[in-house]
């Protein structure tokens, strides 16, 4: 178990800068989550410090210590696949074996390992099957357990539950959660889905165009993004523009109390979800017209006009109302995040 | 739906028709090797034995030999060049770099400029250099028209397979050398045997190349079965031919069978 | 740096044999064709052996000799092979078929080839005996001599039944990647099958169809042992006429021969060039 720290990382690939100024620490038996669309450079990141790619400046340091110049099988970090990449030829218990047995750790001792892990994973009965055999979640659970087997200092987990689908997804990403807490291993998860991040990881990293925008807790990260690029990454939000003054923030659906005072013109971002609607005789001061609806089983969608200004909103399935009600709507911008207009 | 079966029945035809001329002569082939006495104008041999095949395989005739000798050299023919390919085909099928298209084309252009003028341009330096008339020469003359095999199929198998198995070792604490032996041999085996059984035939196939710089001291099977195909020798050619066939397809049907593929691989087409 | 180096490295022992033998090979004639082979005393470069020969009737005949039989050879094998790749497709026991297709021509090599085309097709062979048999013929001068005959149809036919199986699979690969996916949107979208193979099936194979024509045609062009089997006495296909001048015990008659393998050489490294070319139209369809 070690802590993990990031300096300065730059990497570029013929003149493209895939990796820029990268500075990151992951504290001992953290779970930090790098979040960014395909394409970003995390990948690129998690190959830099297990050392398969070297990085044009910048340190990585293992317990405060560069690790650079440690070849890529003496670094004890592990990088899991997205694809598993289980060894064809190999069954369950050799894929598992393999890293001790390039160790050289004595054959009982390995076995015994094995076994272990075996064990933890929960496949009790698979240990002489060839990857051919197995199903999507079970290979998953070979691949993670090849990669414990040897104790890595530090665990990369690049996209492991893209593969997966539905309920298998949930339940593979809950046990990894499990196991991550009970062992203890300081972990990077590499991810482009935003729940998938918010919800395993003590922090997220969000990292766009080969840089980390923010570097926070999950709540953080998606109730205060520092800029518009994150807000952006997070899906469905509304702008709204205005101007504020005196703890009145003033814009054409009308003016709101706010606690914000640090400029005076911008944009406030309000997501849709924190936009309450009711039926038209609930008095919340501000009244909309349902432009748009759509369903979407456990949720709606609607669209609401409120002085030609569009908002969208996200409410629960049993709050029903047809195109072109007029509701009430309550927004809070006590809870809106402004961006400064330019 | 008539009409659709009256169109598929049409192409039926014409494909047993087109594969039948092309087994056609090769059952006559067959048929001669087996023949004693086969005048004009009879369709059928007036008599069948053994006689051309009994000669071949007596001792006196040193077939046997020179067979078993054919099999060595193109063996070892076979394991140099797959020694050389994989790491060509590793550079080609997975990195990038400056001049890969240069070096794909020189690496193919043995199977488009003539062996013929190759080898004469050769044979007086091959001569000075005491490799002429030696096992060593036909061995390296041989190597030439079967590296584009080696290199395009092993190229497109580490296409299919890519890097990653061997980071996937190396995160695992896999030294290079232990990657090799541990995950990319295995891995590229099946290619291997497939590779290998191609240039086998390659190399067990010269004859100009053979001729040339073994100058008669290096003598293949082919050879041997050369100039009975010349001189017209039915029964005698024949049966060459069809010991000929027989190792190579021997060779390939026990390949088949033995070789477990991870992956397919596209096929690989030979002239 | 060092990563950079990589590739090379691991090109090394190959360029070393391609660079070593097949290009030193190939400079070595040329060097000769220019007239520079001491061992015999030549030792001026000079250009007399290119006229003297580029003028020569016998040479000009044997080049168009070759050229012909390359060229009528692999047009017929292109044509049939495709026509037995989209038979095999069409029917329904495509397996079977495309085994014993793809075997065929990797067993049987150029020369057994030659037997059999000579087993069948010359006066003695198996095809004059049944035209004799059906009374089509009454004797076998009767029959037209299609071995060592001055149109060279053994030699063609030889190449042929080489090559039809190699153009099949080659076209066959790419036919039953492409047919599942495109063949049934088109039929939706109201083509009828003909419509198919010659709207959507046969341009999209023709790139491909065209880099193996240049394979085979180089390959009839540059090899020796067919023309040498089953050719006539005049003209003489390229390759042999180049090996009768190089065994000429009169070794100052050596230039000769490597003027004809140098233009053996050139027409090749053309045809090299429009394969190349050819990857760059089978590569527009990709992605």
């Amino acid at each position: 178990m070690s802590r993990l720290e990031l300096k300065n990382i730059t990497k570029k690939f013929d003149n493209k800068i895939i990796l820029d100024n990268i500075n990151l620490v992951v504290e001992e038996g953290e779970m930090v989550s790098l979040l960014g669309p395909s394409g970003c450079g995390k990948t690129t990141t998690l190959k830099i410090i297990t050392g398969l790619i070297y990085p044009d400046n910048g340190d990585v340091l293992l317990n405060n210590k560069s690790v650079l110049a440690v070849p890529v099988e003496k670094r004890e970090t592990v990088i899991v696949f997205q694809d598993y990449l289980l060894f064809p030829h190999m069954t369950v218990e050799e894929n598992i074996g393999f890293g001790l047995k390039m160790a050289k750790v004595d054959k009982k001792v390995r076995d015994k390992k094995v076994k272990e892990m075996i064990n933890l994973v929960r496949l009790n009965g698979h240990e002489k099957k060839y990857p051919r055999e197995l199903s999507g979640g079970q290979k998953q659970r070979v691949a993670l357990a090849r990669a414990i087997a040897v104790e890595p200092k530090v665990l990369l987990l690049d996209e492991p539950f893209s593969n997966l689908d539905g309920r298998l997804r949930e339940n593979m990403r809950e046990f990894v959660c499990e196991l991550q807490k009970q062992l203890k291993i300081t972990t990077i998860l590499v991810t482009h889905d935003r729940e998938e991040a918010l919800m395993t990881s003590d922090k997220v990293a969000v990292m766009l165009e080969g840089k980390i925008r923010q570097f926070g807790s999950p709540e953080e990260i998606y109730k205060k993004p520092a800029t518009k690029d994150v807000a952006d990454f997070f899906g469905e939000k509304n702008y709204i523009k205005g101007t504020i003054e005196n703890n009145i923030f003033k814009s054409r659906i009308g003016n709101f109390k706010t606690t914000f005072n640090k400029f005076s013109k911008g944009k406030a971002m309000i997501r849709p979800e924190e936009i309450e609607i009711f039926s038209k005789d609930v008095d919340t001061g501000l009244l909309g017209k349902i432009k748009k609806k759509k369903f979407a089983g456990d949720r709606m969608y609607y669209n609401i006009l409120i002085n030609d200004v569009e908002i969208k909103c996200i409410t629960k399935f049993n709050k029903n109302y047809n195109v072109g009600d007029m509701v009430s709507v309550k927004i809070d911008f006590n809870d809106a995040v402004f961006f400064k207009e330019e | 739906m008539k009409k659709m079966k009256k169109r598929s029945l049409f192409f039926t035809v014409i494909m047993y028709s087109i594969i039948f001329l092309l087994l056609f002569p090769l059952v006559i082939l067959f048929v001669w090797s087996f023949t004693k006495n086969w005048p004009w104008p009879n369709i059928v041999p007036k008599a069948f034995g053994l006689r051309a095949i009994k000669y071949v395989f007596s001792p006196t005739s040193k077939s046997l030999k020179t067979l078993l000798f054919s099999v060595w050299l193109s063996s070892v023919v076979t394991i140099i060049t797959l020694f050389i390919s994989i790491p060509a085909a590793k550079a080609l099928g997975l990195y990038k770099f400056k001049g890969k298209r240069l070096f794909k084309l020189l690496i193919l252009a043995p199977i488009i400029v003539p062996p013929v003028a190759v080898s004469m341009g050769i044979h007086v330096t091959f001569i000075r250099l005491g490799l002429a008339n030696t096992f060593l020469g036909v061995v390296l003359m041989h190597i030439i028209p079967c590296i584009p095999y080696g290199v395009r199929i092993l190229t497109n198998v580490f296409e299919i397979i890519g890097e990653s198995m061997e980071m996937q070792a190396r995160v695992l604490g896999a030294n290079p050398y232990k990657t090799f032996f541990y995950i990319t041999l295995p891995m590229i085996s099946p290619g291997l045997v497939s590779a290998g059984s191609l240039i086998f035939i390659v190399s067990f196939s010269q004859y100009f190349t053979t001729f040339l710089i073994g100058g008669g001291k290096i003598v293949t099977f082919f050879m041997l079965m050369f100039p009975y195909i010349q001189s017209g020798d039915r029964m005698m050619a024949s049966v060459y031919s069809l010991i000929f066939i027989l190792t190579s397809l021997v060779l390939f049907v026990v390949i088949e069978k033995t070789v477990k593929a991870y992956y397919k691989a596209e096929n690989y087409f030979y002239i | 740096m060092k990563r950079n180096l990589k590739p090379y490295v691991l090109l090394l022992p190959v360029m070393l044999v391609i660079l070593g033998i097949f290009v030193s090979g190939l400079v070595m004639a040329l060097i000769q064709s220019l007239g520079y082979f001491p061992v015999v005393g030549l030792k001026d470069i000079t250009l007399k052996y290119y006229k003297e020969v580029l003028t020569d009737k016998s040479f000009l005949s044997s080049l168009s000799f070759s050229l012909y039989i390359s060229f009528t050879s692999s047009i017929i094998a292109i044509i049939v092979g495709i026509l037995l790749a989209y038979s095999i497709l069409r029917s329904n026991k495509k397996e079977r078929m495309e085994q014993i297709v793809y075997k065929l021509p990797i067993i049987v090599p150029h020369a057994v080839a030659a037997l059999l085309m000579y087993n069948v097709l010359s006066q003695s062979g198996i095809l004059p005996r049944i035209l004799y048999n059906m009374g089509i013929i009454s004797s076998q001068s009767e029959f037209p001599s299609l071995i060592f005959d001055n149109r060279g149809i053994g030699i063609i036919l030889a190449y042929v039944w080489k090559e039809i199986p190699f153009i099949a699979m080659v076209v066959y690969t790419i036919l039953s990647n492409i047919n599942d996916k495109l063949s049934e949107v088109a039929l939706n979208l109201g083509a009828n099958k003909r419509q198919v193979f010659f709207h959507i099936l046969l341009p999209l194979i023709m790139p491909s169809v065209f880099s193996a024509f240049i394979i085979i045609f180089a390959f009839s062009f540059g090899a020796f042992e067919v023309p040498y089997l089953l050719g006539p006495t005049a003209p003489k296909a390229l390759p042999v006429k180049a090996y009768i001048e190089y065994n000429n015990p009169d070794l100052t008659h050596r230039p000769y021969s490597m003027v004809i393998n140098m233009s053996l050489t050139f027409i090749s490294i053309i045809l090299v060039w429009l394969y190349h070319k050819s990857f760059k139209l089978i590569s527009k369809y990709d992605g």
